[in-house]
């Protein structure tokens, strides 16, 4: 006799409706590792689709402590936080896991330079939540490096961009830079000689705007892992909210980015 | 023989015309109109179609030719 399918059995699977995405590979996704840094306002977001995607192991990276100016943005942040100024990875760890408790996020409260990326067990996929330009280039060089899919955003009111690196092709983040980000960098060094946070520009933000870009940080790292990298941002996307512009710009590979130092200087394309 | 393109302003839609040499690179141009509409100190890229020009290339690496419309872009540098 055939088994009996028993009504209502679908309904208590959290992942049926993902698993009707003929595409997605709900099974890779779950045991797949994230890294994501910065657990501010992206890194919140991020977290958030992470676990309702089904991923069950997160890291989360950030050093700061929560303040109530975080408050317009950050969905796993709450008053009280604020006032008792708890660490922000903690947070959004203990936060994320109500959302699904089978879900292990693992808070990490320390600087993305004291992070070795190269330790066990290894991120599929590393998120950059970041708010500085500096703290973007060592994720970018550390995760090209060890060939690690690297997936940035950055908001600026109502603007924003996503940038997919898929190392060992194509070009890095690195790469799609200029003057203008450097004099940037060293505007920040050159407050303290030592550190980038000194000098921290309070930069226009609110919630709309970034839901888009982490809606679309994990959406990529949901086609790298199921094997759909061809179907990805090529290679970043720019998000004008406020004139609803959204452009997909290719950039390429620069022969003098350290990044690509083995490669012919070419305009290579992946 | 120098080139002339316009430049758009993303923010505000604005243009400017620009003359340049071949020897002018891509972030003289980022420069020179991010400072024509006095803009915040920040990171810009310049595209031009569905590519963003690299900063270090000069016009004519770059291909720019004469009459093209390039678009300066804001980066967004926040997010936490
Ligand atoms: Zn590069």
């Amino acid at each position: 006799m055939s088994e009996a399918i028993k009504l209502g059995e679908i309904d208590e699977d959290r992942l049926d409706r993902s698993r009707r995405i003929g595409w997605l590979d709900v099974g890779k996704i779950v045991k797949s590792r994230c890294l994501v840094v910065g657990a501010g306002a992206l890194g919140n977001e991020v977290v958030k689709s992470l676990v309702l995607s089904g991923f069950k192991e997160i890291v989360v990276v950030d050093m700061d402590r929560i303040v109530r100016s975080n408050l317009n943005r950050c969905v796993f942040f709450r008053e009280e936080d604020a006032e008792s100024r708890l660490q922000k990875a903690s947070v959004v760890a203990a936060r994320a896991a109500e959302l699904s408790p089978t879900a292990r996020v693992t808070p990490v409260v320390s600087s993305i330079q004291d992070i070795d990326l190269s330790s066990s067990p290894r991120p599929d996929v590393v998120f950059g939540c970041l708010d500085n330009i500096a703290a973007r280039l060592h994720l970018n060089a550390h995760s090209y490096h060890l060939g690690i899919p690297y997936i940035d955003g950055g908001t600026n009111g109502f603007a924003g961009r996503v940038h997919v690196v898929l190392p060992p092709e194509g070009p890095c983040l690195q790469c799609g830079m200029n003057r203008s980000h450097f004099r940037i960098m060293e505007k920040r060094h050159s407050c303290t000689g030592i550190e980038a946070s000194f000098y921290e520009p309070k930069v226009p933000a609110e919630i709309t705007t970034t839901s888009v870009i982490a809606a679309i940080q994990v959406r990529e790292a949901l086609k790298v892992l199921s094997g759909k990298s061809e179907d990805c941002i090529r290679h970043v996307a720019h998000y004008d909210g406020l004139r609803n512009r959204f452009e997909i710009l290719e950039t390429s590979i620069d022969p003098g980015c350290p990044m690509h130092s083995r490669m012919e200087p070419h305009d290579s394309q992946r | 023989m120098p080139l002339r393109v316009k430049v758009r302003n993303a923010e505000s839609g604005a243009t400017v015309d620009m003359e340049l040499e071949g020897e002018n690179t891509i972030e003289d141009i980022i420069e020179g109109a991010a400072g024509y509409w006095e803009k915040d100190a920040g990171a810009y890229v310049l595209r031009r179609g569905k590519r963003l020009l690299r900063g270090q290339q000069t016009v004519a690496e770059a291909g720019v030719l004469n009459s093209d419309d390039l678009e300066l872009i804001p980066d967004p540098e926040g997010g936490g």
